[in-house]
C-alpha cells in the first residue's frame, strides 16, 4: 500500500491525570470517509481537535499528506472543520461566513465571489445568501457550515457530529447528500459521531473508540458482523452475549459449553484459544429464528419462554427467557401483517441459529 | 398582570425622573429673585389677568458667557478621553476574566466590585494622600531615586483622569465581561480553523461580537463622567473646567437657581441627543438582514 494520507502515530493526550486519548495509531487513505465512533468521553472529539490543531498531542505525531503537523497551529493547517454547534459567525451573512476563510487566504475578491457562488449552489443555499445565521433553520445552518468548511478546498475535512442537531428524516437525507458531496469532491472526510447507525451508513471505514483507545477499525459490515470484543459487539447494534468456556477446539469446529445458554454451542470453525478458556458467544437478534417448533434443523437450538414482544412497525423484537434466567432478544421482520404463528407472551418457543452467525469473543 | 409589572418601572421613571425634570424645566424659565425659593412664579393671577412669565433669558445668558460653552466642551472632552482610557484598560481585564477557568471567575469579579465596599468619597479622598507633593507615590519615587523633585500630580487634569478611570472602571468591566463570557469559544476555534491568526480573530470576531458590551460600558462611564463633580473638585486644579462645578457654583454660591437649572437642562440635552442617535443607528443595524 502507498503511504497513508493521514498517519496518526502513537498519539496520547492527557488532561491532568486523565488519558483522553491513549496511544492511538491510525492510518487513513486519501479520499476516504472515515467515521470515528464512540460514546461520550471516548476521546473521539479530542482526537478530532488534535487533527484540527486545537489541541496538541502530549506524545505522538500527526502526519497529514507527508507533512508532520503535530506542532502546526490551526490557522496554518490545510484542514477545515465543521463544528457540532456549526459555529457560524452570527454577525455575518451566509455569504460572508463562507467567504471568511477565503479572505484569510488572501484570495482576490473576484475569485472569492466566484467560489462563494459555487459553494452556495453546492449546498443549494443561493437564495439565502444574504441572510444572517439566526434567520436560518437548523438544516440550513448545517449546509452553510458545510459550505464554509469546504470553501477553502481543504485536503481534509473534519466533521464533529455533523448531523447531530437534525431531526431523523432530515438526517437520513443529509447523510446521502454528504456522501455524494464527499465522493464528488474527493476530499478526505473524518466524521465523529456517537450514532452507530450514522457511522455505518456514512463511513467507508469506522474506528470504534472506547476510553481513549481505538478498539476496532474496519468496514461497517466487518465491524458489525465480526466484532473483536464484547465492547464493540455491544456498542454496535444489539447483541446477545452468552458466557461460556471452550469445551472442544479442533481444526474444523469447536464447542463452547455455556450453562447460560443451556446448551453446548457448536461453532463450525476453529476458535482462537485453548480448552477451558472463558469466552463469550455473541449473536445478533436478527440471526436467530424463533418458532414454537422449528421447521428446519439448526446446529444450535435454545428453548425458552416469551416474556415480552416489542412491536416497532417493520420489526418485532421477542424477549425470551431461557431456563438459566438469561434473557435473549430475537428480532423478526414483519413480513405479514399478523404474527404468523400467533406467538404471544408466555408461550414456550425454540430459538435456532447456525454457528456461522455467532462470534466467539475472548475479551 | 404583565401590564402592571411593566407599569412599575414607568411609574418609577415618571416619579423620579420626569417630575424632577419638569420642575427643573420650570425653574429654568423663571425670573431669578431674592426670595425663598429664589425665583419668581411662572404663573401670576392678578386682577383677572393670568400672566405667564417665560424667561428665556437664562438660556440666552448661557450663550453670552463663554464660560458655559467652554465648560460643556471641557466636560465632554474629559469624559470622552476617560471613557476611552477606561475601555482600553477594562477590555483586557474583562477578556481575561471571561477566559479564566470558571471556578476563578467569581473571585476575579469580586475583586472588580470590591472597591464599592468603601465609600466613593473616601476612595477619591485617598487619592489625595497618594498624589500630593509629599504623598506616597512621590515619596516612593524619591526614595528609589527616579526623581529628585516631587512631581506635581494633584490638582491637575492628570489627577482628574486618574480619578475618573479608577472610579468608573468596574462599570466598564462588568458589561464587557457579560458579553465576552457569552462569546462561544467555538467561534474563535472556527476562525482559527479558517485561517485567521489570533489578532485577526480578535478584530473580525471577538471585537464586533462584544460591541454591545463596549457601547453599554462606554455609556455607563461617559454619562456620569460628564456631570462629575466630586472628582474634579477634590483632585482637579483651578484650571479644570467641568460643568458639574459650574452647576454647583450657580446653585450654591450665586444662588441663581434659574441659570443653574438651565445649565442642567442643557447638560441633559447634550447627553440625550448623541445617545438617542446611537440607539437609532443600532436599531437600524439590527433590522438590516
Amino acid at each position: 500500500m502507498s503511504n497513508p494520507f493521514i498517519r496518526i502515530d502513537g498519539v496520547t493526550r492527557t488532561f491532568g491525570e486523565v488519558y483522553a486519548v491513549d496511544d492511538v495509531s491510525l492510518d487513513i487513505q486519501q479520499g476516504e470517509l472515515f467515521c470515528l465512533l464512540g460514546g461520550s468521553g471516548s476521546g473521539k472529539s479530542t482526537l478530532l481537535r488534535m487533527l484540527a490543531g486545537f489541541e496538541r498531542p502530549t506524545t505522538g505525531r500527526i502526519i497529514i499528506d507527508g507533512r508532520d503537523m503535530t506542532d502546526v497551529p490551526p490557522h496554518a493547517r490545510d484542514v477545515n472543520m465543521m463544528f457540532q454547534s456549526y459555529a457560524l459567525f452570527p454577525h455575518m451573512s451566509v455569504e460572508r461566513n463562507i467567504a471568511y476563510g477565503l479572505h484569510r487566504m488572501g484570495m482576490p475578491r473576484a475569485q472569492i465571489a466566484t467560489r462563494v457562488t459555487e459553494m452556495l449552489s453546492l449546498v443549494q443555499m443561493e437564495k439565502l445568501a444574504r441572510r444572517k445565521p439566526d434567520q436560518l433553520s437548523g438544516g440550513q445552518r448545517q449546509r452553510v457550515a458545510l459550505a464554509r468548511a469546504l470553501a477553502r478546498r481543504p485536503k481534509l475535512l473534519l466533521l464533529d457530529e455533523p448531523l447531530g442537531a437534525l431531526d431523523r428524516k432530515l438526517r437520513e437525507e443529509t447523510q446521502l447528500e454528504l456522501k455524494k458531496i464527499q465522493s464528488s469532491l474527493g476530499i478526505t472526510f473524518i466524521v465523529v459521531t456517537h450514532d452507530q447507525e450514522e457511522a455505518m451508513t456514512l463511513g467507508d471505514r469506522l474506528g470504534v473508540m472506547n476510553e481513549g483507545r481505538i478498539v476496532q477499525v474496519g468496514a461497517p459490515h466487518e465491524v458489525y458482523e465480526f466484532p473483536q470484543s464484547r465492547f464493540v459487539a455491544d456498542f454496535i447494534g444489539t447483541v446477545n452475549l452468552f458466557d461460556g468456556t471452550i469445551a472442544e477446539d479442533r481444526d474444523t469446529d469447536a464447542v463452547i459449553a455455556s450453562p447460560e445458554a443451556g446448551i453446548d454451542i457448536r461453532i463450525p470453525h476453529a476458535v482462537a484459544g485453548t480448552a477451558g478458556q472463558p469466552v463469550a458467544v455473541a449473536l445478533r437478534p436478527e440471526k436467530i429464528v424463533i418458532s414454537r417448533t422449528l421447521p428446519d434443523p439448526y446446529d444450535n437450538v435454545l428453548t425458552g419462554q416469551v416474556t415480552d414482544i416489542v412491536y416497532s412497525g417493520n420489526l418485532s423484537v421477542f424477549h425470551v427467557t431461557l431456563a438459566s434466567g438469561k434473557r435473549v432478544r430475537v428480532s423478526r421482520t414483519n413480513r405479514l401483517r399478523a404474527e404468523s404463528e400467533g406467538i404471544g407472551a408466555g408461550d414456550a418457543v425454540q430459538l435456532g441459529f447456525t454457528g456461522h452467525s455467532a462470534v466467539v469473543l475472548a475479551s | 398582570m404583565k401590564r402592571l409589572v411593566a407599569l412599575i418601572p414607568m411609574a418609577w421613571l415618571g416619579l423620579f425622573f420626569l417630575v424632577p425634570f419638569l420642575v427643573l424645566l420650570k425653574i429654568s424659565v423663571s425670573e431669578p429673585a431674592i426670595a425663598q425659593p429664589p425665583y419668581m412664579p411662572l404663573l401670576d393671577w392678578a386682577d383677572g389677568i393670568l400672566t405667564i412669565a417665560l424667561n428665556l433669558g437664562n438660556y440666552i445668558f448661557l450663550t453670552e458667557d463663554p464660560l458655559y460653552l467652554l465648560s460643556y466642551l471641557s466636560s465632554v472632552k474629559i469624559a470622552a478621553i476617560s471613557t476611552i482610557l477606561t475601555l482600553l484598560l477594562g477590555y483586557p481585564m474583562a477578556y481575561v476574566i471571561a477566559r479564566a477557568p470558571e471556578h476563578r471567575r467569581g473571585l476575579l469579579l469580586m475583586l472588580v466590585i470590591l472597591p464599592f465596599w468603601t465609600s466613593f468619597l473616601l476612595r477619591v479622598y485617598a487619592w489625595i494622600g497618594l498624589l500630593k507633593a509629599n504623598g506616597i507615590v512621590n515619596n516612593a519615587l524619591l526614595a528609589v531615586g527616579v526623581i529628585d523633585q516631587p512631581l506635581v500630580m494633584l490638582q491637575t487634569d492628570f489627577a482628574v483622569y486618574l480619578g475618573i478611570v479608577y472610579t468608573y472602571l468596574p462599570f466598564m468591566i462588568l458589561p464587557l465581561y457579560a458579553t465576552l463570557s457569552k462569546l462561544d469559544a467555538d467561534l474563535l476555534d472556527a476562525s482559527a480553523d479558517l485561517g485567521a491568526r489570533p489578532g485577526t480573530t480578535f478584530l473580525t470576531v471577538t471585537l464586533p461580537l462584544s460591541l454591545p458590551g463596549v457601547v453599554a460600558g462606554s455609556m455607563l462611564v461617559f454619562i456620569p463622567a460628564v456631570g462629575e463633580y466630586i472628582i474634579p473638585a477634590l483632585l482637579g486644579g483651578p484650571g479644570t473646567l467641568m460643568i458639574g462645578s459650574v452647576l454647583w457654583n450657580e446653585f450654591f454660591l450665586n444662588r441663581d437657581w434659574p441659570v443653574a437649572a438651565a445649565v442642567a437642562i442643557v447638560m441633559v440635552l447634550v447627553l440625550a441627543l448623541p445617545i438617542g442617535l446611537l440607539r437609532r443607528v443600532q436599531a437600524r443595524e439590527g433590522e438590516r438582514p
